[in-house]
């Protein structure tokens, strides 16, 4: 579709009815209401999301806690069993070295007694 | 914070909707498409407004995500096969019958029929009062495409006017007895 060559004036006035053909149109009522009520629920759902994760991090970190703390209980419990074990060793040995002595002393006084 | 940010958001939504409306309603032709994307740009400017630094920002922000998601909701209906330019032609009765002037309601219906770089270019051009340069920047396209465009647009939607004004007023002529 060829048209006519125009005059300056002419695309002039053609563009100034475009102008006025074109003018913004008023939004309809309800978009703002539309728009403001759905950024309510998504702000909602936003929050309860990040609550969700909030909460299931919490409870990350908490079970985190529990096992890192048994973890260290338990070591801390060997650790006091191995010690309450070595001074058990410990005392028995201090027993058997004083009974030892005891029994060396008696047989030195006992051959001492025999050679006079 | 919070609350300065619900307040300007508010704001910029009373002060544009309008613009963002009639941009992608003169893109689409659709009031329930336009009403729909209307919403999604501001949707999504609620998202971003963390990014806009200024009311003129938030301006070019919204012509371009308008110009933007017209183009997709267009492209996804060309996708199903829906014939816009029939659905445009039925659907404008609601969509202009609120004009004051028929000649204005005729030229936005012919706007309809053009290619769609032609159009966008033209509403930008006539509706916003965009330089090409800004439309350019708008639409995200070299400067040469887009004059290219708005001279090749303003050539056929004039005489596309020529044509159907003619019999338009002829007919309006003949009705009132001429």
């Amino acid at each position: 579709m060829d048209s006519e060559p125009i005059d300056d004036v002419e695309r002039e006035q053609f563009e100034r009815e475009l102008k006025l053909a074109f003018e913004r149109r008023p939004a309809p009522p309800s978009l703002k209401r539309k728009v403001m009520e759905h950024r309510g629920r998504q702000r909602t759902e936003r929050l309860r999301i990040r609550t969700v994760i909030w909460q299931r991090l919490a409870a990350c970190l908490l079970l985190a806690g529990l096992l890192g703390g048994g973890f260290e209980w338990r070591q801390r419990e060997e650790q006091r069993r191995g010690e309450a074990a070595r001074q058990q060793v410990l005392s028995a040995l201090r027993i058997t070295t004083h009974a030892l002595n005891q029994v060396r002393a008696q047989l030195a006084e006992h051959d001492r007694d025999r050679q006079e | 914070m919070a609350h300065d940010w619900q307040r300007d958001f508010e704001q910029l939504v009373d002060e544009h909707q309008s613009m963002v409306f009639s941009l992608a309603l003169r893109m689409t032709g659709d009031r329930g498409l336009a009403e729909e994307i209307a919403q999604d740009v501001f949707m999504e400017l609620d998202r971003n407004m963390g990014r806009i630094e200024s009311p003129l920002h938030a301006l070019y922000w919204l012509r371009r995500v308008a110009m933007s998601r017209s183009a997709d909701a267009l492209r996804r209906r060309k996708v199903r096969g829906m014939d816009l330019w029939v659905e445009m032609e039925e659907g404008h009765g609601a969509f202009v019958e609120q004009r004051s002037s028929p000649l204005s309601s005729r030229l936005e219906q012919l706007l309809a029929t053009l290619p769609e770089p032609q159009r966008a270019a033209l509403v930008l051009r006539y509706q916003e009062d965009l330089t090409p340069e800004e439309i350019a920047a708008t639409l995200e396209a070299p400067l040469a495409t887009v004059k290219s465009h708005l001279q090749r647009g303003l050539k056929l939607l004039r005489a596309k006017a020529a044509t159907n004004l003619k019999e338009f007023v002829r007919v309006k002529e003949q009705a009132r007895g001429f």
